[in-house]
């Protein structure tokens, strides 16, 4: 055994720092001490009272159905900015670059007041469709790197050879181009889909009555702290984990140059 | 497949132009997209700011006056805008210096166990973020662990739920990630055999730290930084659930004066000045690492 370096320490403590509150959450959400002092048995009466509430479950299916239909939107707007960034001159591929970093950095709030104003001011009715607009802004502009970092590493020969051999251009998209692009654009879809389901502050300004679950939430929160919170909280974490792993196996088993969130993945060797 | 009988030159011109102009059709939903629900809305905000709002019908007008940014050197917003930035600042130095050991170690492993770690790091993130700052409250409520910790150490009662101490905690927590990536992809890009030269040329670990890993990791060092500062400053979430509605952040501030006031010119005012805030913090920290690179 070699004996523990500094950096090999502080990284164990540092992941029981990051997964503590966690754990607490999950645990706390089967802890019949309803004041959540200590530990007082097993139970999943805060499950049963938090998904037999009807506000709290219909969240749940706008939250699903908004996440759902704004990932299909961002990656198709990723996707045709991706394919046409590879053609694209010098110029314009830097302002692609640049409007995608935007999206990216700019602070959340400023995004969802400034179509909040836009939306108010044109008498566009508030719900599920003006969430899901804003939802694609940002996600799109992750799901174009996601994507874009794949479409470097494969290059052009393949479809070339597809065209010399006679393939139109959409056949060669269709069973050469994507084919090769399906990890990125599941893992792209994965990640906007999270992002999207656990979006708080476009949701809560563009969403008008048709609340989404983590606004839900936050009212929960804001309002008293119950021990049904972690259940629902859980609920929520295991949706998002599974979505997790779904995107770890899809990079496991077909992309071994996929890259998530600008870190690549290779499959560990040896 | 059918075969292709021998190239005519037309025809083969004729597809490849075809093709340019279907490239361009493929560059209009994004940019379309951008500029719609992007640029539009910015612009909105911008001519917003000059504007004026009845106060009794509550209608925007549009105008050419700087009244709106005059009121953003109100002492309580002033008060707000120096909270969040020391908060953000505070939170990324804390990242920085947590996680720099954590990618510098993950940066020496190899193979299944680099990966391991790198999953073990990113699993939280991809954590509802919500949930993860729900968290914390759990963590440093009057009785919770850190209090108990705090207990055995000697200290006294220590309630940090509903702090600006919370705030800081909270971010950190959920932007460590955030902050190891890019200094790990920075890390492990150094070749071992740099640090073995300025091992053999007698530098200590430390000096060799400090003179050779930390400035060839200078890019990781400023992505983490943008990364975790700039969306930390106009944070909402996090001072809405651990600060209780007390201590509030320029983001709160900001969905203030939209959602509870109503005065759209000045909230569209607040929100061009903590763009303008942060664009001048990303140049900067940009040429600091560009400057950091060159002289490596």
């Amino acid at each position: 055994m070699k004996r523990p370096s500094f950096p090999g320490v502080w990284t164990a403590f540092a992941l029981v720092f990051l997964y503590a509150p966690i754990v607490v959450v999950l645990v706390n959400a089967f802890n019949k001490n309803p004041t959540l002092a200590g530990w007082d048995g097993f139970t999943l009466k805060w499950f049963d009272a938090a998904f037999s509430n009807e506000d709290t479950v219909a969240a749940l299916w706008v939250s699903l159905r908004i996440a759902a239909l704004s990932t299909i939107l961002s990656l198709a707007l990723a996707l045709t900015a991706a394919l046409w960034g590879r053609r694209a001159s010098r110029r314009w591929l830097t302002a692609l670059d640049a409007t995608t970093y935007m999206r990216i950095v700019l602070p959340e709030i400023v995004l969802a007041v400034g179509l909040f104003v836009v939306f108010r001011r044109l008498d566009v009715q508030f719900g599920a469709t003006t969430v899901i607009v804003g939802h694609a802004v940002f996600n799109s502009a992750y799901a174009t790197v996601v994507i874009q970092a794949r479409l470097a590493t494969i290059g052009g020969t393949l479809e070339e050879a597809a065209a010399d051999l006679g393939a139109s251009p959409l056949r060669v998209f269709r069973r050469v181009t994507l084919p090769l692009l399906m990890p990125a654009v599941l893992v792209a879809g994965l990640l906007a889909f999270t992002f999207s389901f656990d979006n708080v502050i476009t949701s809560a300004f563009l969403a008008g009555d048709s609340a989404t679950l983590p606004v839900r939430i936050l009212g929960l929160i804001r309002f008293r702290l119950t021990p049904e919170i972690n259940a629902i909280a859980s609920g929520v974490m295991l949706i998002t984990f599974v979505s997790f792993v779904l995107a770890i196996a899809v990079v496991a088993l077909r992309g071994r140059g996929t890259t998530l969130l600008g870190v690549r993945l290779r499959r560990a060797q040896g | 497949m059918s075969v292709t009988s021998a190239p005519d030159p037309v025809a083969e011109a004729a597809p490849a132009r075809r093709r340019t102009r279907a490239g361009w059709l493929l560059a209009v939903p994004s940019f379309g997209w951008t500029l719609l629900f992007f640029l539009v809305p910015l612009g909105f905000l911008f001519a917003y700011s000059l504007g004026e709002i009845d106060i009794i019908t509550f209608q925007v007008h549009w105008g050419w006056t700087l009244d709106n940014y005059a009121g953003v050197f109100d002492q309580l917003y002033l008060t707000a805008i120096r909270r969040s930035v020391l908060l953000s600042v505070g939170a990324t130095a804390g990242a920085l210096v947590i996680g720099f050991p954590i990618a510098y170690y993950i940066s020496l492993q190899r193979g299944r166990r680099q990966l391991l770690l790198l999953l073990a790091v990113m699993v939280p993130f991809w954590t509802s973020f919500l949930v993860r700052t729900y968290a914390m409250t759990n963590l440093l409520g009057n009785g919770g662990p850190v209090a108990t910790v705090w207990g055995w150490f000697g200290g006294g009662d220590l309630n940090l739920l509903y702090t600006p101490t919370a705030i800081l905690l909270g971010i950190l927590y959920s932007y460590l990630p955030l902050m190891v990536l890019p200094l790990f992809v920075a890390l492990e890009r150094i070749e071992p055999a740099v640090r073995d030269a300025a091992a053999d040329l007698g530098a200590s670990g430390w000096r060799t730290l400090r003179r050779v890993i930390v400035p060839l990791a200078m890019p990781g060092i400023v992505a983490g930084c943008i990364l975790v500062g700039v969306p930390a400053t106009g944070e909402y979430v996090v001072p809405a659930i651990l600060g209780g509605g007390k201590t509030l952040m320029y983001g709160n501030v900001v969905a203030d004066q939209f959602q509870t006031v109503g005065d759209y010119p000045f909230g569209a005012a607040l929100s061009m000045t903590l763009m303008a805030v942060l664009t001048v913090t990303v140049l900067v920290l940009r040429r600091a690492g560009a400057r950091a690179e060159a002289v490596t």
